[in-house]
């Protein structure tokens, strides 16, 4: 049943095959054998990876690899446009190398190991399982052989005209990793890219700020404030992302629209002529096909990175109040048994003020006591998924290791003590703490006012 | 001796019991001009029909440019007709809201793009340079036949039929026509199929054929 | 051209319904806060017949009341986004005979009871207003000085307006909350609260309820009566605006098909000429539903602009406001009319698609 959580990796890795296939026609069996050996050896990797090494580590391998990919898509999008556009078409180095069986075999490799690793990181745990393990391994292996086989029919049946160029290929392989590795929190790219933006435009927006503005700062017109409120909404790192996202795509998609079309003119006879014509029109317009397709999935890809369909954990805060002394009293073994592993929220109020704040235990079994927001975004508070909390608001992972130190988006640390078996902490510093948290995002968020 | 373009064995094409075509034998060697004639009625049209690939013989075997037209599938014997087949009809069947260039590039654009320079030209070869823009009403019938016959030859097909092309016009258009056509067949090298009841039209082929009910009755050879 | 007539005419119908609907559902909830307070609060143990033509004195004899400062807390602790307003009704003399007056805060009352006919002015302090029927009992005028006398003491004031709205209120005497508070010697006293909760639906009971849990003292009770029946106008008239939509997409579906068979059968000569031509069935089948396509999203246009229009005159005449501009009904129009384009066409293309290009150019 698990297993059935793998096939959209798995048809991912199927595309990849499939869309390298027809790209390397000529190089089929090459293909087939380094792109299956790459993904088993993916697995492989990334099994000893998890075994050897902390999570962190194959997680931010797999990612840097995936990051990698994608800026060299960038690099060669751009390079597409560029010679799609030249004057002659430059029958270059490079474009003879593209074609080697060494590079068919090394994209198809390479391809195939980050699918496999990806494919891995959806159950990282599983690997210590000896037993479970086994029968995922069979079922993902069924299932890949299955999808293998499927694919080589499907290619069959596609029309011989329908071709893929070089950089067509490249997107398709880059899209379809990336919609892969969308579904796991902890190798999403789309999400850390538009906070990346987020933040820059902030920065950005702040150093203009305080080097233009801070002289007449409160003469500021509220108008002017809300554009500059534009910039600092969600929205901008959200949209920030989607170009940068979709560019090389769209750069692609371009390039191969202005692919030129074979000089005819030295053909005498008209209806040949047009005929050739008519053949390089359609020859380009099924290249096409695969960089529009990649469009759609990448937009998938973002699609499940903003909407991500796992569950957080994310309990309802519990109303609390102090006793006499200021002093909050949680049992650790009382209604909620907070070593559970799990983050608990609490709501603390006291007057008219309010603060949330969480308890739980990392999984070296330290016990820590945050608020519900971090030092830099808007409190919106955390969620937990697999190995890490999420802040809601700029979606990054915190990993469970680290919560507790403060810094970041981590959850701002509280001070508390464990009395007994009671974990006491002081009203008054909590809400103090929260308040002085709180307002200094909020103001900053909000545009200043 | 030039190759053979279109062999017909036991040819026959029958609407329910009507039998329109009887068992045909007949072959045409590329490049020949062959006039049919046969009074009304007697398979003349479907004998064009099936030899341009517009309709499919009830049996026998035919074979067009090497090509075996039972064999095709539909949109194969589109393509036959696109590639291979330029087709003048005596309705003319010219599209009443496209202009003469127009509709020469509607033949172009079925068969591959259009390109509307060359069906410029193509209508400069046959003497409408200075009626590009107007549309068939405005053409007299000797004209409209010509832009027939340019949206015909316009993708250099193989094998041009003619079906009463010159049947509406008087006898001075009839002469441009296939003076015109003649031209032509000596400069792009098809081989000309024409349906014809005037035996001075006929006149302008290498070779006629006469059908009566369907069945070939007699062949008669020109010698120019 | 008829095709496309047919076209826009069906899909501006939908626009138009579409837009008169979405504004009328925002007009008849604007009308809905008109009618005012949907929920009232009053002291426990006394009754309230709304709309039964006020208080009998017996009960007024031994009232009990809400504390005012009760009931503003707990809708501060509540958090209902509600407009409110207190009343204190109590009798006091004038010329020697009860009368019934109530104690509000008038910057209140215009808000919740946008419907008071008021002849003169809002009153200032030291001025009051008095309902029309008192007014005519009484005789009395704008400008006219009345001189109540309390439990304690007299006040004066000037009647600044007469007040109708059909009700109770036409029978009373409306002065500043605070000083007929003290003037029947009941500081802080309440008989009733009247609240304007801006919520639909379900959520009104529940901002009842959470009320009452915060108020055990008093009975929180909705006034739901006109709020229902226009409810359920609405959605009768929605109801209706639906099916004449799909009868008029029905008829514009079948009169699509039909026009679209005709042109084909017109075209017969055409479409044979490109089949002849070398056009696959599917290139020329392409062709006709490319210009079906290109009718639908022409149409559509032309639908949405229309629509928008006869939805403005529709909104203006009947309802006398004017719709809304919504964009994203130029979407609904256009796919309205691309569907009806396209599905009318299904079966003329399927002749497209088999016609035998022999016969077509016979003539046949
Ligand atoms: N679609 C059809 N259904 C039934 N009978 C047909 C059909 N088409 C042709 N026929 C019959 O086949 C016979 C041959 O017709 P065809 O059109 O080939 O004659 P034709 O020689 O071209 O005559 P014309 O010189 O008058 O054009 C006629 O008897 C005609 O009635
Ligand atoms: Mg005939």
């Amino acid at each position: 049943m698990v297993a059935l959580k793998l096939i959209p990796h798995l048809l991912s890795w199927a595309g990849i095959l499939l869309v390298l296939l027809r790209g390397y026609s000529e190089r089929r069996s090459v293909v087939m054998k380094t792109s299956i050996t790459g993904f088993t050896g993916g697995v492989a990797g990334a099994i000893i990876l998890f075994r050897t090494f902390p999570e962190t580590i194959p997680f931010g391998s797999i990612k840097t690899a995936l990051a990698v990919s994608f800026f060299l898509l960038w690099v060669f999008s751009v390079a597409a446009v560029y010679s799609s556009t030249a004057r002659r078409v430059p029958i270059s180095r490079r474009g003879r190398f593209v074609n080697t069986s060494l590079c068919a075999g090394a994209v198809a490799f390479l391809a195939g190991m980050v699918a496999g690793a990806i494919c891995t990181c959806r159950f990282p745990a599983t690997a210590s399982n000896t037993l479970t393990f086994i029968v995922l391994v069979l079922a993902a292996g069924a299932l890949a052989y299955a999808l293998v086989f499927c694919v080589r029919i499907i290619e069959r049946l596609l029309p011989p005209s329908f071709t893929v160029s070089p950089s067509g290929m490249l997107i398709a392989v880059v899209a379809f990793l990336l919609f892969s590795s969308s579904s796991i929190l902890r190798l999403d790219l789309f999400s850390p890219l538009s906070m990346k933006v987020m933040k820059g435009i902030h920065d950005f927006v702040h150093q203009f700020m305080e080097s233009i503005l801070i002289p007449d700062h409160l003469f500021v017109r509220s108008v002017v404030w809300k554009y500059i409120g534009i910039l600092f909404s969600k929205g901008v790192g959200f949209w920030g992302g989607m170009v940068i996202w979709f560019t090389p795509a769209f750069l692609i998609v371009l390039a191969v629209n202005f692919e030129r079309l074979p000089s005819v003119a030295h053909i005498r006879q008209g209806a040949q002529r047009r005929k050739l014509l008519a053949a390089a029109i359609k020859a380009r317009r099924h290249r096409l096909v695969i960089p529009l397709l990649s469009v759609v999935i990448l937009a998938a890809a973002a699609y499940q990175s903003s909407f991500p369909s796992t569950e957080y954990w994310d309990p309802k805060p519990i109303p609390i109040s102090a006793n006499q002394s200021g002093e909050i009293i949680i049992p650790k073994k009382g209604e909620v048994n907070l070593e559970d592993g799990k983050l608990h929220k609490y709501l603390f109020k006291q007057g008219d003020r309010e603060a949330r704040f969480f308890i739980m235990v990392t999984p070296e079994g330290q016990l820590t006591v945050d608020l519900d927001a971090c030092a830099i975004c808007k409190p919106d508070g955390y969620g937990q998924a697999e190995g890490s909390v999420i802040c809601y608001y700029c979606k990054t992972l915190i990993p469970l290791e680290t919560v507790g130190k403060p810094g970041g988006c981590n959850p701002v640390p509280v001070v508390f003590s464990v009395k007994g078996d009671n974990v006491a902490i002081n009203g008054m510093t909590l809400i103090n703490t929260w308040g002085s948290t709180v307002q200094a995002t909020t103001r900053v968020k909000e545009g200043g006012k | 001796m030039a190759e053979t373009i279109i062999e017909t064995n036991g040819l026959t094409r029958s609407y329910g019991d009507i039998c329109a075509l009887k068992p045909l034998d007949l072959q045409v060697p590329e490049g020949e001009w062959l006039s049919v004639m046969g009074h009304s009625g007697s398979g003349k049209s479907t004998l064009m029909n099936l030899v341009g690939g517009l309709d499919r013989p009830s049996d026998g075997s035919l074979r067009v440019g090497g090509e075996d037209l039972l064999a095709l599938s539909e949109d194969g014997l589109a393509r036959f007709r696109r590639e291979f087949v330029g087709i003048i009809f005596q309705q003319h069947h010219l599209i009443p809201y496209l202009t003469a260039v127009e509709n020469v590039m509607m033949a172009q654009y079925f068969h591959s793009v259009p390109d509307e320079a060359e069906a410029r030209t193509a209508l400069e070869r046959v003497g409408l340079g200075h009626r590009l823009k107007n549309r068939p009403g405005e053409l007299s019938g000797g004209e409209q036949q010509r832009v027939c016959i340019a949206r015909a030859i316009i993708n250099s097909p193989k094998l041009l039929l003619g079906d009463e092309p010159t049947g509406n016009l008087d006898n001075k258009s009839t002469i441009m026509v296939m003076e015109l056509l003649k031209e032509l067949r000596a400069e792009e090298r098809f081989t000309v199929i024409m349906v014809t009841h005037n035996q001075e039209v006929a006149a302008w082929g290498d070779r006629t054929i006469y059908l009566d009910d369907g069945v070939l009755v007699r062949e008669e050879r020109m010698n120019s | 051209m008829l095709l496309l007539a047919v076209l826009a005419m069906a899909s501006s119908l939908a626009t138009a319904l579409g837009i008169v609907s979405s504004s009328m559902e925002k007009r008849v909830a604007e009308e809905v806060r008109k009618y005012g307070a949907n929920l009232v609060i009053i002291p426990e143990s006394a009754r309230l017949d709304v709309g039964s033509g006020g208080l009998n004195f017996g009960v007024v004899s031994e009232p009990s009341y809400l504390q005012q400062k009760q009931v503003e807390e707990a809708l501060v602790k509540s958090a209902l986004k509600a407009e409110v307003s207190f009343h204190l009704r109590g009798a006091l003399q004038l010329k020697d005979a009860d009368i019934m007056v109530e104690g509000v805060n008038f910057s209140d009352i215009r808000r919740l009871f946008p419907w008071w006919q008021l002849k003169g002015n809002w009153p200032a302090a030291g001025e009051t207003i008095v309902g029309s029927d008192l007014a005519s009992r009484m005789k009395l005028k704008v400008g006219d000085i009345v001189e109540l006398a309390g439990s304690n003491n007299k006040i004066p004031l000037r009647v600044s307006g007469i007040v109708a709205s059909g009700g109770e209120e036409d029978g009373l005497l409306f002065m500043a909350l605070p000083e007929l508070q003290r003037a029947l010697g009941l500081d802080g006293q309440l008989t009733l609260v009247r609240l304007m909760v801006t919520a639909g639906g379900d959520s009104l009971k529940k901002s009842a309820s959470a009320l009452q849990m915060l108020l055990p003292a008093a009975k929180v009770n909705e006034v739901r009566q006109t709020a229902r029946t226009s409810e359920g106008l609405l959605a009768k008239v929605k109801l209706l605006m639906l099916m004449v939509t799909a009868v008029v997409l029905v008829s514009a579906g079948s009169s699509v098909a039909g026009t679209m068979s005709t042109t084909v059968l017109e075209r017969g000569k055409e479409i044979g000429l490109m089949k002849a031509m070398g056009g696959t069935r599917w290139e020329v089948m392409l062709i006709f539903c490319g210009e079906a396509a290109m009718l639908g999203v022409l149409g559509g246009l032309a639908g949405y602009v229309f629509g928008s229009v006869i939805a403005q005159f529709i909104t203006k005449t009947v309802f006398s406001a004017s719709a809304d501009f919504i964009p994203w009904f130029a979407g609904i129009s256009l796919g309205v009319s691309l569907f009806l384009a396209l599905l009318g066409s299904i079966g003329p293309m399927i002749s497209v698609f088999r016609l035998d290009p022999v016969r077509s150019l016979r003539g046949e």
